[in-house]
């Protein structure tokens, strides 16, 4: 049975209420729901998948619970076909073979040149052995994009948040002494097994309200003016009401916001929306049907 | 305070999972655990945390986080009322098996058993015979030819299956040098790659999921298409065959007999009591709820026989057919109607239905099911 991560003395987490207001301090505006998870990941030490839309801040949110507990953030960005051998570990192929051709002269039996070359020293590591490997304290490790990489990898996931540790053939079993705080994330492009699911906390992560995403804003651009972040957010969360083929998320806000910025804008007018349009919209197609929507009516 | 308290208590968080299970949020003994584990661990007093945290233990998809809200609720306000929850929400289609006619799809599958002993029909013979048969309509097929046209069926469906799996060997020929075994192998030799070792991607079985219309309406073709299933079973290895109309049973373990007249009988023994009419939009929910998980995964084909004749809801079953899209790798919709020529499919089920669909095809004779092997 693993253990729960360790945390250090001066960063230990009193309640929700807390770890809400740290994270903002971090320029992280989160609401009560997600903080309630994080909150049980640190308490409870269980990987927590966070699903939702791009763009809502999915990523951020290992990076900042990193900062917050002053360890390091582990990632591991998931693609199809990603392999055990990219994903956990390698042995570093060329090296080995050097070393073979170096040591030909040298008197030794096969198994002790198995053994050189089989050691810690020809091992690269990979992020999920990293995670494992920590010396000092348990790091966040981020899993990005679950969804893109295929079922088999998911199944050796399973095995590896239940038992943190991980077996290398040539050298035995690697156990964790830190467990890591585990967050995955999915763009949900595709179901994940519900033997994952049933591992990990669940979070759904969506649109934020006006105030909450007007907070974010203000925390992300501490110069802008409050009309122009206003009428920045008013006019991103009407787009999200089209039925645009991408929905611009948080990111798109802040893009949007920051680019009227440094165009000396101080209101966002018809004008201004026009120039910096591909901040909001991410193809022709959704171009056109913010246009045909009126941006005029939109920012009203 | 107290109160709240007491209503937090590890028995009611116990029967919180269980009655949260009941109400559509599957959860097993480890969730319950884990939902223990988190209510030790926050401020029992703050209601909203509370909620949350379970959410985040119990749900775990978009849909069951917004049924948690819902389910939390109910119960909460209920055990405050009452000793215990006992407004558990109405389920009405669960398992309801309704008392009425036995389909007549069924009863003919075992009346054909009977024509089993009769001489074999003299009206084919040869190979242009086997041509027309294959192509004439399944709901016309002369009682005569109806033996004849099952033996060419099951030969040529047996053909086809092993023509899918040979060529997905074929397939995955194309390789990558592995080399960790390479220098493992070629220690001996000094550490020259003489040896190579190769790696290619394990091949990904195709699953079939079958899901069969028995409905009145497809009476005169659900003869042929349940032998059509049979066969499938019989040559694919990973295949879950279920019969509806206005519920749903599994026939997987009935297709796995040796001869097909015992396999027919099990059938319309088990469909024995079912309503005559289709509603795929129900079944497709059932179906979804209770082995959706288990059996589509992304190498899933999920086959639907039906012509499509619904009285149920046009928006459930495009739902429930988004849902299964969402997990299975494609939807094929085989539809025996498409092969008339003045048949369009406007009815109100079907058009709900062809935006989720991958592949709509015609099944109504036996060249039109053949071309399944270019759809799998």
């Amino acid at each position: 049975m693993p253990t729960s991560p360790t945390i250090p003395e001066d960063k230990q987490i009193n309640g929700v209420d807390d770890l809400i207001l740290r994270f903002e301090q971090l320029g992280y505006v989160t609401d009560r729901a997600l903080a309630t998870a994080i909150y049980l990941v640190v308490k409870l030490g269980k990987p927590l998948l966070i699903e939702g839309h791009a763009g809502l801040g999915k990523t951020e949110v290992p990076k900042v619970l990193a900062a917050m507990l002053g360890t390091r953030l582990i990632r591991l960005q998931c693609y199809e076909g990603l392999d055990v051998n990219s994903a956990v570990y390698e042995w570093n192929y060329q090296k080995q073979l050097l070393a073979i051709k170096i040591e030909e002269k040298i008197e030794q039996t096969v198994e002790e040149k198995e053994k050189h070359i089989f050691s810690k020293e020809f091992l690269l590591e990979r992020p999920l052995l990293q995670s494992i490997l920590a010396e000092d304290a348990s790091p966040v490790l981020l899993i990005d994009e679950i969804d893109r990489a295929d079922e088999a990898f998911e199944a050796f996931l399973l095995e590896l948040l239940s038992d943190f540790q991980i077996t290398v053939p040539e050298m035995g079993t690697i156990k964790a002494k830190h467990v890591p705080y585990v967050i995955l994330t999915s763009n949900r492009t595709r179901e994940l097994s519900d033997a994952l699911k049933r591992r990990c906390l669940y979070h759904w992560i969506d649109y934020p309200s006006y105030e909450k995403e007007m907070k974010i804003v203000r925390a992300r651009l501490p110069g802008i003016e409050e009309q122009l972040g206003g009428q920045v957010v008013r006019f991103v969360q009407a787009a999200r009401q089209l039925d645009l083929a991408k929905p611009p998320g948080v990111t798109e806000t802040l893009d949007c916001a920051q680019s009227a910025m440094t165009l000396g804008k101080h209101r966002l007018d018809v004008q201004a929306v026009e120039e910096t349009i591909g901040c909001v919209a991410k193809s022709m197609e959704d171009g056109a049907k913010l246009r045909a929507a009126g941006i005029e009516k939109m920012l009203s | 305070m107290a109160q709240a308290q007491h209503n937090r208590s590890a028995a009611s968080v116990t029967e919180f999972c269980r009655f949260a299970r009941e109400n559509g949020l599957p959860n097993g003994v480890q969730q319950t655990l884990v939902a223990l584990e988190v209510a030790k661990a926050i401020e029992l007093s703050d209601q909203q945390v509370f909620a949350l945290a379970l959410r985040a233990v119990l749900a775990s998809s978009k849909e069951e986080w917004d049924l948690f809200n819902q389910i939390f609720e109910l119960f909460w306000s209920a055990s405050q009322n009452t000793s215990g929850p006992d407004t558990k929400e109405e389920k009405p289609r669960f398992n309801s098996h309704r008392p009425g006619a036995s389909p007549q799809a069924l009863m003919a599958l075992s009346a054909s058993d009977s024509s089993e002993a009769e001489p074999e029909g003299k009206a084919v013979s040869g190979a242009s015979a086997q041509q027309r048969l294959q192509k004439v309509d399944l709901a016309d097929v002369p009682h005569d030819d109806l033996r004849a046209l099952e033996q060419i069926s099951m030969c040529l469906f047996r053909k086809m299956s092993q023509r899918l799996s040979r060529r997905r060997k074929l397939r995955n020929l194309a390789e990558q040098i592995d080399v960790r075994r390479t220098i493992r192998r070629n220690i001996p030799r000094g550490g020259n790659p003489i040896v190579l070792a190769f790696r290619g991607r394990k091949p990904q079985k195709q699953k079939l999921v079958i899901f069969l219309d028995i409905s009145g309406s497809m009476n005169s073709y659900s003869l042929f298409l349940t032998r059509f299933a049979y066969a499938l079973q019989k040559y694919f290895k990973r295949v879950n065959t279920f019969l509806f109309s206005t519920n749903v049973v599994e026939i997987t373990d009935l297709l796995r007999t040796r001869n097909l007249p015992d396999a027919l009988r099990g059938l319309s023994q088990r469909a024995a009591g079912w309503a005559g009419g289709t509603k795929i939009g129900d079944s497709l929910r059932d179906f979804n709820r209770q082995q959706g998980r288990r059996l589509l995964s992304n190498n899933t084909a999920f086959i639907i026989l039906s012509d499509g004749w619904d009285i149920g809801e046009p928006e459930m079953l495009a739902a429930e057919l988004r849902d299964i899209r969402r997990r299975a790798r494609k939807i094929i919709w085989l539809n025996p109607l498409l092969g008339l020529e003045e048949y369009a499919p406007v009815t109100r089920g079907m058009s709900a239905a062809l935006p989720h669909v991958d592949v709509f095809a015609p099944a109504h004779n036996l060249e039109s099911l053949l071309a399944l092997e270019r759809y799998l």
